[in-house]
């Protein structure tokens, strides 16, 4: 059926995408030290969290009511279990090691970004793509920059996405609404993971001592 | 025995179970009632007010038996009540106070309840103040709203009120404490301010705060601004020679949430120097001509240093102060 292809072309283009290597940005962060680029990625995320903002209320707009009401508060619904969720228990948060606080936010909006690019193939309205498209282009900024940090410090980088991202079309929205809810929950994971982000790597920036950098360096032979 | 009625209403207190034609006197606080507001035995007031409440007692006519006796409390069913909700201990969790905006003049019974998605949260009130309850965070960065219900009931009548918000809407800290401010020996244009991050704040490393200072000198009204994302002190390196400042510090997590309440407000003034005694024609000449190359030599090195200012007003006023001594300096050439 003629929606069967569309989604096995969007599935597709999904798992192509996600799974681009990560570029050779690792030798710069190499050289800026793990420090400066844990500030760069900071630095990133709280200009995405701005960027998103606008962004976000667009897209609700264009999605119209009731999602663009400032005070829609729809329960979770099950399918919206497939975006990953910034939530986590307090103690949990505050021991995760080094590796694990970096391959979390690098999982995240590595499918977040995956997600994101689907909902950019649909929308109807040329600026509103043009806008996610520019926005798309950060957040894969993002998702290489955490990838520098966490190369730079000697961590290996998750492989693939955690699991296969449920592709978008395995459980496609069987009618409009609940295809903007999905939009909705999208954005919301998105905007909480960017705060969330904000504080995982204020937790790095005081604990990545520069000693270990230069260490890594002179192992290497630098 | 306590009757409960609203301000305005009619009132008709029967005298126990004595007949309507009894003789029966009726006393409020132990003054006697006078026949006109009787209708039989029962006693009929009409339209109340406050000053109305008290004891009521019916009283047989003969014997002087007591046969009924009540409490009267007039007053009035519960507006909607004012609840407020902040985080002022992020991540720990939040509280929310509430208050009446109007007093009800009878007791009131408050219930609060925390629902998270689907599940109920208890929100255990606090001793200290009352009309207070915190709630502790169970996950962070949660995607799901927090609504808190708040329902006031009395004897007269029920009312509510609901907030709903994110976690992060609500974050605000308390005011930075211990705010200092003192004169820097030998610069008569500088203060040195340093303050403490608020006792509530649970975390600073992992959630840091920036803070945002104002100071002014008393005789003006418009505020300088400096925000600082970084440590707890800063100099003024600006101010108005001899002038007493009057200075306060608020402070935000770094990336969440909404700004403090204004500090206490401290106030000093930047040092000077001890007046000289001028005694001869020569020392006043040399005073005059030193005055007079201070203006032509501004030290604008000490009013603009590098790293003591951080903040577009306060460089504006760099800029400004550079300026203005630039202009002064072309005068007396």
């Amino acid at each position: 059926s003629p929606t069967g292809d569309s989604w096995g072309i969007f599935t597709f283009l999904c798992a192509a995408l996600c799974n681009l290597p990560a570029l050779p940005a690792l030798n710069c962060s190499e050289e800026l030290g793990a420090g400066q680029s844990i500030q760069q990625t900071y630095d990133l995320t709280r200009y995405l969290e701005h960027q998103l903002r606008t962004l976000a209320g667009t897209y609700l707009n264009y999605l119209g009511p009731p999602f663009n009401e400032p005070d829609f508060n729809p329960p979770r619904l099950a399918r919206a279990e497939r975006v990953p969720s910034a939530t986590v228990d307090l103690d949990l948060w505050r021991g995760l090691t080094d590796n694990a606080r970096l391959a979390a936010n690098y999982r995240a909006y590595s499918r977040l970004l995956c997600y994101l690019r689907v909902l950019d193939g649909q929308v109807g309205m040329a600026e509103l793509r043009h806008r996610l498209a520019h926005f798309c282009a950060s957040l894969q900024g993002l998702v290489l920059s955490i990838g520098g940090v966490m190369s730079s410090l000697g961590y290996p980088l998750p492989t693939g996405p955690a699991g296969t991202p449920a592709p978008p079309g395995a459980a496609t929205a069987p009618n409009d609404f609940l295809k903007k809810m999905d939009d909705f929950w999208l954005l919301k994971e998105l905007q909480t993971w960017l705060w969330r982000s904000a504080k995982d790597f204020n937790r790095l920036k005081k604990k990545v001592p520069p000693a270990v950098v230069t260490l890594r360096l002179e192992a290497r032979g630098f | 025995h306590i009757q409960y009625e609203r301000v305005g209403a009619d009132v008709t207190m029967k005298c126990g179970s004595m007949d309507w034609d009894a003789a029966v006197t009726w006393t409020a606080n132990g003054t006697d009632i006078d026949e006109s507001h009787l209708n039989g035995s029962y006693l009929i007031l009409k339209n109340v007010d406050l000053s109305q409440s008290g004891q009521y007692s019916c009283y047989e006519g003969s014997s002087w038996h007591l046969k009924y006796q009540t409490y009267l409390r007039v007053g009035t069913p519960p507006k909607e009540p004012v609840l407020m909700c902040r985080s002022n201990n992020y991540p720990k969790g939040f509280y929310c106070s509430w208050h009446l905006p109007t007093p009800t003049y009878i007791p009131n019974s408050f219930n609060i309840s925390v629902i998270h998605g689907t599940k109920d949260m208890v929100c255990e009130k606090d001793a200290v103040p009352k009309n207070r309850c915190h709630i502790r965070y169970l996950q962070l960065f949660s995607t799901v709203k927090y609504k808190v219900t708040l329902t006031v009931t009395n004897a007269l009548g029920k009312n509510f009120t609901s907030l709903t918000f994110d976690e992060f809407a609500i974050v605000k800290p308390d005011p930075p404490e211990n705010v200092v401010a003192k004169p820097v020996p030998n610069n008569p244009r500088r203060l040195e301010v340093s303050w403490q991050n608020p006792s509530s704040w649970p975390d600073p490393e992992s959630f840091p705060l920036k803070f945002f200072l104002r100071y002014r000198p008393l005789i003006l009204d418009q505020w300088q601004h400096v925000e600082l994302s970084d440590g707890t002190s800063h100099t003024i390196t600006d101010a108005y020679a001899g002038k007493e400042y009057i200075i306060q510090v608020a402070a935000k997590d770094n990336d969440i949430g909404t700004w403090s309440d204004w500090s206490v407000a401290v106030h000093a003034t930047p040092w000077t120097e001890e007046p000289k005694h001028l005694t001869t024609e020569a020392q006043i000449t040399e005073t005059t001509s030193a005055s007079t190359s201070s203006f032509m030599a501004p030290p604008t090195t000490k009013i603009c240093d590098k790293g003591a200012v951080v903040g577009s007003g306060a460089v504006a006023v760099c800029w400004t102060a550079g300026l203005v001594v630039a202009a002064y300096s072309v005068l007396f050439i």
